[in-house]
């Protein structure tokens, strides 16, 4: 192995277990058409066990669970990706502003965070995602829209320390715009939390995707795994103890998550971004 | 005591500013999003009556009159407790809401209050021995429990220990046709499960928390001296490590409060509860709008009211607050 691989294991290991299953998860994502037996929109005779034809049975129209579970994956990745961009684009834009200006900028950021954080999310993003017609874009919408306060908090209070230091003094002196100080100083300087944050609220975004999807608020055109899982439940897989239709999107569900949340962990202050 | 005044003080704005708001977006949400307020309000069934039916509901609902006309009507409305009506169940949602809010509260306190003390008790004995083996084993389930969804843990405690296991019942919140201690001892043979598994997930992400508050306190100066005074290791961890834990440990409590009622929600549909959850579910499922809103509002409240409760707790706990303004 290379020394310098064999050292960012052992420097790192959790982060490099974190980063090579998702490298697994977006070749499945990626390849799907490669990997996958079947169609998962053909459909055969339903509700059949495991057999050497379908490693994972059909569900109750028939469709190989196997081939949808693989499909599924680009939608699941596709929607946490999406809806962490979007919080953490808000997050970070809002922490560093207000942090930055402080005044009454930063008073009404914290105002406005501290509502969103007072507000119970999954009921609020119930309704949202009833009132929009269910569509992928919708739910990355409503998800990226509220899961951004943590980020804030982080980043603010990461923004008040730099804004004190002394190259952002000389900076100043030297001539530099508010703006140039922020994307060349401080932006550069939040980069660690901000990545470690990212990995983080798509990792949220994608358990609450899939509670939302569970819901059956899921885009009925793009089958998420929680929205196999929904199916499932709804349709006698749960009640039947027919194991493989839902515990095989679960566990995709916590291996994919897990990934993220890995990711996120520095090796020297282990968990300390999923403080917040 | 003026600085403990207005620490309340400031405290009470923001909680009714809160309120407002949620108030506000209650009104705004059945009028703004796209489809006719008349259905947003009274949900799909609205529409199979007649056009006239319809004109003449609309009159009566206030929808045809200018917006701040009906912001003050719908102002007037909640000081009367009504929440609107659900054409679907045929019944006024604060009818449906009371019964359900009791169970969803059943569920949501004892889980709240096992997974804090659960949390607390593992968190502070993994931080206290970081890297030990005892630590590796309790975050690695800890990080199992915070990365799987609330209906996969429910649906796999259910599938394990009701239907292979036959220990716990199957679901509902009763047997039925039971009496006075028979009645109490089989609501909490039914709700075991699900507040364990509730409790399961709410303890998981507390446990992180404590576990690095603990780590971080363990390294400072006086923890150094208490030993070096000869202090066991117990005497350390609880005279004087959890104390300084405490303080931020409760607020923390009271600011998962949203989240446990999320959970409890997901927990419900799958034991088939007859909470909020199940009410929410079918709500969306039948697109009954009117129920959904109402859910969302009255467990808004309830969050802010256990948050607004714990902030006041706080401040009695810790005697600092409020001294340094």
């Amino acid at each position: 192995m290379h020394p310098s691989i064999a050292g960012l294991v052992s420097h790192a290991p959790l982060r490099v277990a974190g980063l090579s299953s998702l490298i697994l998860f977006l070749s499945i994502a990626l390849f799907a058409p490669l990997i996958a037996p079947y169609d998962p929109q053909e459909t055969g005779s339903p509700y059949q066990p495991p057999n050497a034809e379908h490693r994972l049975g059909t569900n109750d129209i028939g469709q190989d669970i196997l081939s949808e579970l693989i499909y599924a994956t680009r939608v699941s990745l596709a929607i946490g990706f999406m809806a962490g961009s979007i919080s953490i684009i808000i997050g970070a834009t809002l922490g560093m502003l207000a942090g930055y200006y402080r005044g009454r900028i930063e008073e009404l950021v914290m105002a406005i965070s501290d509502v969103v954080l007072l507000v119970p999310g999954l009921p609020l993003m119930i309704i949202l995602a009833a009132y929009l017609s269910p569509s992928m874009w919708n739910i990355i919408f409503v998800v990226g829209l509220l899961w951004w306060c943590s980020t804030t908090r982080v980043v603010h209070s990461r923004v008040l320390q730099l804004r004190e230091m002394p190259f952002v003094e000389a900076a100043r002196s030297l001539g530099a715009g508010d703006g140039y100080i922020m994307l060349h100083h401080i932006l550069i300087n939040c980069k660690e939390i901000i990545q470690a944050k990212f990995a983080l609220a798509v990792a949220s975004a994608m358990l609450t995707e899939a509670s939302l999807s569970f819901l059956g608020l899921g885009d009925p055109l793009n089958i998420s795994w929680g929205e196999m899982i929904h199916f499932a439940f709804s349709r006698g897989g749960f009640a039947n103890d027919m194991w493989w239709w839902y515990l095989p999107p679960g566990l995709m569900i916590c291996a994919s998550v897990l990934g993220f949340v890995m990711i996120s962990m520095e090796p020297e202050r282990s968990q300390k971004a999923l403080e917040l | 005591m003026r600085g403990r005044r207005d620490y309340l003080l400031g405290k009470l704005i923001r909680y009714g500013f809160t309120l407002f708001l949620i108030l506000s977006l209650n009104f705004a949400l059945p009028r703004m999003m796209p489809g006719d307020p008349i259905i947003n309000l009274l949900g799909e069934n609205a529409l199979h009556n007649d056009p006239e039916m319809i004109e003449l509901l609309r009159a009566e609902h206030g929808l045809d009159q200018p917006i701040h006309i009906q912001y003050i009507r719908y102002l007037c409305q909640l000081t009367e407790i009504n929440l609107g009506y659900s054409i679907h169940k045929n019944l006024s949602v604060v009818e449906l809401l009371t019964s359900s809010l009791f169970w969803t509260v059943l569920l949501v306190f004892p889980s709240d209050v096992f997974g804090s003390l659960l949390a607390l008790l593992c968190g502070s004995l993994a931080g206290f021995k970081i890297n030990s083996r005892a630590d590796y084993l309790l975050t690695a389930i800890a990080l199992s429990l915070y990365t799987c969804p609330a209906f996969l843990l429910a649906m796999l405690f259910l599938s394990l220990f009701a239907f292979h296991l036959g220990l716990f019942p199957l679901g509902n919140l009763t047997s039925g046709g039971k009496e006075g201690i028979d009645y109490l001892l089989d609501v909490v043979w039914h709700l075991s499960l699900p507040v364990a598994a509730l409790s399961l997930l709410g303890g998981a992400s507390k446990f992180l928390v404590v576990r690095n508050s603990v780590m971080q306190i363990s390294d400072q100066q006086f923890v150094v001296a208490a030993r070096a005074k000869g202090l066991t290791e117990g005497r350390i961890l609880n005279k004087h490590i959890i104390r300084n834990v405490l303080p931020p440990f409760i607020s923390m409590v009271a600011l998962s409060f949203g989240f446990m009622v999320s959970g409890a929600l997901i927990i419900e549909i799958v034991f088939s509860l007859n909470g909020m959850g199940t009410l929410i579910y079918d709500a969306v499922l039948a697109r009954d709008y009117p129920v959904m809103q109402g859910c969302f509002f009255i467990l808004t409240i309830f969050v802010l009211f256990a948050n607004f409760a714990a902030d006041m707790l706080y401040a009695i706990a810790d005697p600092r607050i409020g001294r340094s303004s």
